[in-house]
């Protein structure tokens, strides 16, 4: 091994290791993103988001909340693919609403809340669904929030919304009312394309997600974790504690279940909270977001997603254990 | 392409040959191992962006004079319209705003810049004749934002670009280079060292000392090496622990309290753990942490040998005495980030000897569980401590 060339461990060395395994547990969902999202500039026809989506802005953002489901993706790789969809003429509040639901209504996350939370054993078939509780309420709040945000985003107009760079990129409608139809060059050309927009894409991403990352890294090797057990207690301040203990530590939503499932002076709620603000919004997404929307809209996204979920996750939990088989 | 875009078009490469070096760097050394765990994908996931990032990065080295002459081909022979539609699939954005007067003009002065280069391009490949000067002029417009429409990189001035580069490429090769892939003392003391919870049963499944536990689980790896190997197919549970549940079940304790799950017995205990020669219990850290959550268990194990391999740091609660070290493993779900340390206090009931902060012990001892503050705590009464060397996987996941 490499051990005798290593250097000591230090405060610094803390640092450097959580950033790293941060960066290689983070960083190929990136890439995966990144090409998806250069592949969409090049070959997506945008005609057909059109074709798909139903007409109705709110019926399609409710369906768009649903999408994760089919186009499984984490928080990391969700938002150069929105942005590339924006561009491909996607409505931007279908857009926010895939974006903040697509890391949490999803088949992966479903599976990891499943297990962390050992609800596998408790559901036995059709009649013992309802046990399982956290992967029930994570799953739904997600999609609920997601929707409402959709829905207040669908007032607004996209250069309300969106950084300039991002709007100047949308396709162009055509005389006909269209969206700009899909490229005729050839394969090989849409190909060379696809590679330099994803090339761009990744370090665009990467570059946010590296100035997350290291915030996350200090804070979670210099800072005492045991803070949060002294507030945990309190009825008022466990929620925002634990809602801000997921901005700080920026988990990957795939495996956040892990890391939270074994807090046991939170309650059950606080730990919704926990699951479903952390894959929308934390420190590496705050400077992931920057590079699409408006600073005020990341602002407002911001402080509207912990004031909504942290309202909701109480009363929706002891909503969902009702469904619960005694 | 002129040299500000072909400078950052190779800025770019670079950049993500450094990312894509770095990953497979760690892959191929084995380094990763100290950072993520061995189940699930995250560690094939390190060696397959590290191939595809430098896919990506090649495929555009070896494709940076590809583009030229796929657009100037592409628009050859056809018509305006035609033209137009390729344009918006580039993404880009600039060139057909015409309503954006100031765009336009610096478009106009790109293309001046770039005509040489393209009409070059043109000549060799192309073939293109004068009637196409107009369509060119588009088409360079486009093969401008083309390549460079996106990113920060592109958009910004030379001082953004340059600090932009530099967030990508510092932080990344710093800790490339300067990691020492463990973690110091302050980092476990920060991860929650003292703050031990002996009656959580969150990861008790897995650690646990019992066979009723579901087939699924992944038993874990043991630092130390196996003397009497553990026999190669499972042995069933005895009648009595497929019904522990409805035990358990009959009478609900309250919850995190130490509680019963169920008869277990030292033949239990034999068959589920592996012993040294001197007939010590081989144990790891987090299995003794758990024994502290299962009267049963603790009623069986208290005053056994056991033996352990784990790091050791000072003792720093109920130790008024200087009796006591604590000895601790990390355990690992997703990346070493999360790491949390499970510890358990080892009295020497005389003063504690001295051994450096972190290093890697073999205790052998006497379990005892006392009650302390609120919790019954797991405690190994030590005959012997002895330092070793680090197990292959320092951290268990």
């Amino acid at each position: 091994m490499f051990f005798a060339a290593l250097p000591e461990p230090s405060r610094i060395g803390d640092v450097l290791m959580a950033f790293l395994s941060i960066v290689f547990e983070g960083a190929p969902y990136i890439l995966v993103g990144t090409v998806l999202s250069g592949l969409i500039a090049a070959f997506l026809d945008s005609r057909m988001l059109d074709k798909v989506l139903p007409k109705n802005g709110v019926l399609s953002t409710f369906v768009a909340g649903v999408l994760g489901l089919v186009f499984p993706v984490c928080e990391c790789a969700v938002v150069p693919v929105i942005k590339r969809l924006v561009q491909k003429g996607l409505p931007v509040s279908c857009a926010v609403t895939y974006m903040l639901a697509a890391p949490i209504m999803n088949p992966i996350v479903a599976i990891s809340t499943l297990t962390a939370f050992k609800e596998f054993q408790k559901v036995t078939g059709w009649e013992t669904i309802g046990n399982a509780t956290m992967t029930i309420s994570r799953l739904s709040l997600g999609y609920a929030v997601a929707v409402i945000v959709g829905l207040i985003v669908l007032r607004f107009r996209p250069d309300q919304i969106l950084k300039k760079s991002v709007l100047d990129g949308i396709a162009k409608v055509g005389a006909d009312g269209q969206h700009a139809p899909a490229p005729k060059s050839s394969f090989n050309a849409k190909l060379v394309h696809a590679m330099r927009a994803a090339m761009g894409d990744f370090l665009d991403t990467t570059m946010y997600f590296t100035i997350g990352v290291i915030i996350t890294s200090v804070f979670n090797t210099q800072v005492d974790q045991s803070i949060l057990n002294d507030v945990a207690g309190n009825e008022w301040l466990a929620l925002p504690a634990i809602m801000g203990l997921a901005v700080v530590l920026s988990l990957c939503s795939t495996s956040d279940a892990f890391i939270v499932a074994p807090m046991a002076v939170f309650s059950m709620a606080a730990k919704l909270a926990f699951l479903v603000f952390g894959p929308m919004m934390d420190i590496k997404l705050l400077f992931m977001y920057s590079g699409v929307f408006k600073r005020r809209v990341v602002i407002a996204l911001l402080i509207g997603l912990f004031i909504l979920i942290g309202c909701l996750s109480e009363p929706w939990m002891m909503m969902i254990q009702q469904l619960a088989t005694k | 392409m002129n040299g500000t875009r072909t400078t950052i078009h190779f800025l770019s490469i670079l950049i993500m040959l450094v990312w894509s070096a770095v990953l497979l760097y760690f892959y191929t050394s084995g380094r990763v191992n100290a950072y993520l765990p061995p189940d699930g994908i995250f560690r094939d996931m390190v060696l397959i962006a590290g191939i595809g990032m430098g896919i990506v990065a090649l495929f555009n080295l070896f494709t940076t004079q590809a583009e030229n002459a796929a657009c100037c081909d592409h628009d050859h022979g056809h018509d305006h319209n035609h033209d137009h539609d390729h344009k918006e699939d580039c993404g880009h954005d600039h060139s057909h705003d015409h309503k954006d007067c100031g765009h336009d003009h610096s478009h106009d002065h790109a293309d001046v810049e770039c005509g040489h280069d393209h009409g070059h391009k043109d000549e060799g490949s192309c073939g293109h004749d004068h009637d196409h000067k107009h369509d060119h002029a588009h088409d360079h417009g486009h093969a401008h934002t083309h390549e460079h429409g996106h990113g920060i990189l592109e958009e910004s001035a030379w001082p953004g670009r340059i600090a932009a580069m530099l967030m990508l490429v510092a932080p990344l090769t710093w800790a490339a280079f300067k990691t020492p892939d463990r973690y110091s003392a302050n980092a476990v003391v920060n991860k929650g060292l003292y703050i031990p919870n002996y009656e959580d049963r969150t990861n008790a499944d897995k650690f646990g000392l019992r066979q009723d536990k579901p087939a699924t689980a992944a038993k874990v790896d043991r630092a130390a090496p196996v003397p009497t190997p553990m026999p190669a197919t499972a042995i069933p549970p005895p009648e009595q622990f497929s019904k522990a549940e409805n035990v358990a079940k009959a009478s609900p304790p309250p919850p995190d309290k130490a509680q019963s799950y169920g008869s277990f017995t030292l033949e239990d205990l034999k068959k589920q753990v592996p012993q040294s020669k001197e007939g010590n219990f081989i144990l790891e850290v987090p299995e003794i942490y758990y024994t502290g959550g299962d009267l049963e268990v603790q009623k069986v194990i208290t005053g056994q040998f056991v033996e352990t391999t784990a790091q050791v740091l000072p003792e720093k609660v109920n130790n008024d005495n200087g009796h006591r070290l604590r000895v601790f493993r990390l355990m690992v779900q997703c990346c070493a980030a999360d790491a949390r340390p499970y510890s358990i206090p080892v009295d020497f009931g005389k003063k504690a000897p001295d051994f450096k902060e972190m290093s890697w012990v073999k205790v052998i001892g006497k379990m005892t569980y006392k009650k302390e503050g609120d919790q019954v705590v797991p405690i190994i009464e030590a005959t012997k401590i002895e330092e070793t060397t680090a197990p292959a996987d320092a951290m268990i996941y």
